[in-house]
């Protein structure tokens, strides 16, 4: 296909912007790495960009010796683990009835499921249904109340939907059950999404803040969302001492943006994995009949 | 869905009445089907169970809307009072600054970050190197993984007095701004941060309406002599309108509904008069001063606003293509 010069202009420019806009994407996360690494004069006289200055690492040595930040740090990691785990099972056992093709009552359930996309229940509602079941202060609260994400379901269903149905019949006629089809063949065949909504799920529990916020009053159970944003609005317990009394080689600039990196890192960490898988199960979330 | 019905019916017809007249035989099929599947049944229990529990429950918890709700009476004690909690937020001044908070920011949200996405796809939809297509979409798919916590400290870091963007302004000569503490603000804040973490994201599922359009269509239209801009417009604009119209219905039907952790993260006592939206103020006035039925009330009526948007919108777009429903 020949260029214009009109088209060749715009390949430069829509090169350049593209390039522009995808930075900005990153380099609000190497400014906070730059200036979690940077003295703290540097960082409050506006000399970093990008790159620390008067390079340190007593801001990171402070933030990795807090003991609540690993606290919640644990709490998070474990309602990750548990809840994505139990969502799996739900969201699997859920997808599996309804992608079957003689599971009778499938269309009157997904309508039921469809219309609570629709009509949310307003906070207050649920906030006192859970709070009726005994969750306040509950991890279980952040678990269960939001154990099935519909659109993940949905992924999972559409996947289902999409295996061959001779699949279905040969494994019937060797005498295979339902539980027994979908646990080996369906689960192996599936491997790809349930890897791509088991990050979906583990990603959401990780960053789980407003259902902590209604639901866990006591600071020791914090998931590490919460704990961020309490020391984000009151830099100076995440200090924990008096900066007027002694020589410290960080201030309250340096420490927030080495806690905001500190919870963000395992996101990175894990963002090559998913990224592989997600925009292939993002578009499977789309329904189909 | 009538075909299968015979051969499994057959099965277990025997255990089944024979006398059962019209009306009864879906009855029986649901038996059949339960007891020759009841497995499938089993497995969806905790499913179904989850759906009840966590959102009909609440749904039908709204009904504390018209009750002078108490919570140590519960619903079955509590007086109802009709509509006088709909008469009490409209005679209450917060509820409209609220409301009108709630409202511009949705509006804005639809007019500059709805069609963000959009645009986006289109320009990726240009690169030809596939390798640097890869890398800058992975680029702007990473901020959508991040919590709002992290984005709201990150937007406070970057525009605090001493942050760089102050620091870039210092550089040109310009006065420093404390951007989140003034008003004028807030708005454009929140509606930038928005298209920033999900911007990328966004572009998805439009990228896979594009990549299902049939290259002989471009083929022919360049035979034609169109060239890229009239390609755009002409061919892949319209096979993506349907997927357009979908996911603004789906934004419609939320329309005010902002996401509470995101303001929640941006707000400030200071910006309060124009950043307070309904999720914050509900929790503010409902979870944390016990207010349940007036917040509640605003709750539904935020609902059913979405739902009157959905239909009008829903409506219209059944007159050109295809609605919802």
């Amino acid at each position: 296909m020949k260029l214009t010069r009109g088209d060749k202009t715009f390949q430069l420019f829509n090169y350049l912007f593209l390039f522009a806009a995808a930075a900005t994407m990153l380099m609000p996360l190497l400014q906070l790495l730059a200036v979690s690494f940077s003295s703290p004069i540097a960082a409050d006289s506006k000399q970093v960009f990008l790159l620390p200055v008067e390079f340190t690492t007593a801001s990171w040595k402070h933030v990795l010796q807090n003991a609540g930040l690993w606290k919640s740090f644990g709490i998070t990691v474990y309602i990750t683990i548990v809840g994505t785990v139990l969502s799996m099972l739900f969201s699997v056992l859920t997808a599996y009835p309804l992608a079957h093709k003689d599971f009778l009552l499938k269309r009157p359930i997904m309508l039921g499921i469809i219309i609570t996309m629709i009509f949310n229940a307003p906070m207050i509602p649920f906030f006192l249904t859970v709070r009726e079941l005994g969750m306040m202060n509950s991890l279980w609260a952040l678990i269960l109340p939001g154990i099935i994400g519909t659109f993940n379901m949905i992924i999972i269903r559409t996947f289902f939907m999409g295996l061959p149905k001779e699949l279905d019949d040969s494994a019937r006629i060797d005498g295979c059950s339902d539980a027994g089809i979908l646990f080996r063949i369906y689960l192996p065949l599936s491997k790809p999404v349930l890897a791509t909504v088991s990050l979906f799920y583990a990603v959401g529990y990780w960053n789980t803040f407003s259902r902590a916020v209604l639901f866990i009053r006591d600071p020791e159970k914090w998931p590490l969302q919460m704990k961020l944003r309490a020391y984000l609005t009151s830099p100076e317990e995440l200090a924990a001492v008096n900066m007027f009394l002694g020589d410290y080689d960080f201030n309250t600039t340096t420490l927030k943006a080495a806690t905001i990196l500190f919870a963000t890192i395992p996101i990175v960490l894990v963002y090559p994995y998913l990224q592989k898988y997600f925009v292939k199960g993002a578009m499977l979330g789309s329904l189909k009949e | 869905m009538a075909e299968w019905v015979g051969p499994t019916q057959s099965g277990s017809s025997d255990a089944t009445p024979r006398h059962a007249g019209k009306h009864a035989a879906p009855k029986n099929r649901i038996l059949g089907n339960m007891r020759k599947h009841w497995i499938l049944y089993l497995m969806i229990l905790p499913g179904i169970l989850y759906y009840v529990v966590f959102k009909y429950v609440p749904l039908a918890g709204s009904v504390i809307a018209f009750q002078d709700f108490q919570i140590f009476k519960g619903i079955g004690g509590s007086e109802w009072v009709g509509l006088k909690n709909f008469k009490y937020i409209f005679s209450y001044q917060d509820f409209y600054t609220v409301l009108r908070n709630t409202a511009v920011i949705a509006l804005y949200q639809l007019l500059f970050g709805f069609p963000a996405p959009i645009i986006l796809a289109l320009l990726f939809n240009e690169v030809r190197l596939m390798m640097a297509k890869r890398f800058v979409q992975s680029l702007f798919y990473l901020p959508h993984f991040l919590s709002w916590v992290v984005v709201g400290g990150i937007v406070f870091e970057l525009l605090s007095s001493q942050g760089v963007i102050n620091a870039l302004r210092e550089w040109l000569g310009l006065e420093p701004i404390l951007f989140m503490q003034e008003q004028k603000y807030f708005r454009s804040i929140v509606v930038l941060s928005a298209i920033w973490k999900d911007v990328g994201w966004g572009t998805i599922v439009y990228l896979a309406a594009i990549a299902g359009i049939n290259p002989n269509l471009y083929e022919a239209a360049v035979m034609d002599g169109a060239n890229r801009w009239k390609q755009t417009v002409h061919i892949t604009l319209p096979t993506m309108f349907p997927t357009i119209l979908v996911l603004f219905l789906l934004n419609i039907g939320n329309f005010l509904e902002l996401g509470f952790d995101q303001i929640y993260n941006l707000l400030t006592p200071m910006t309060y008069s124009v950043g307070d939206i309904i999720e914050t103020y509900v929790y503010r006035a409902g979870v944390l001063q016990g207010q349940y039925s007036v917040t509640t009330t605003i709750g539904l009526f935020q609902s059913i606003i979405g739902f009157i948007l959905l239909w009008i919108f829903n409506r219209m777009a059944r007159k050109t293509e295809q609605g919802l429903w």
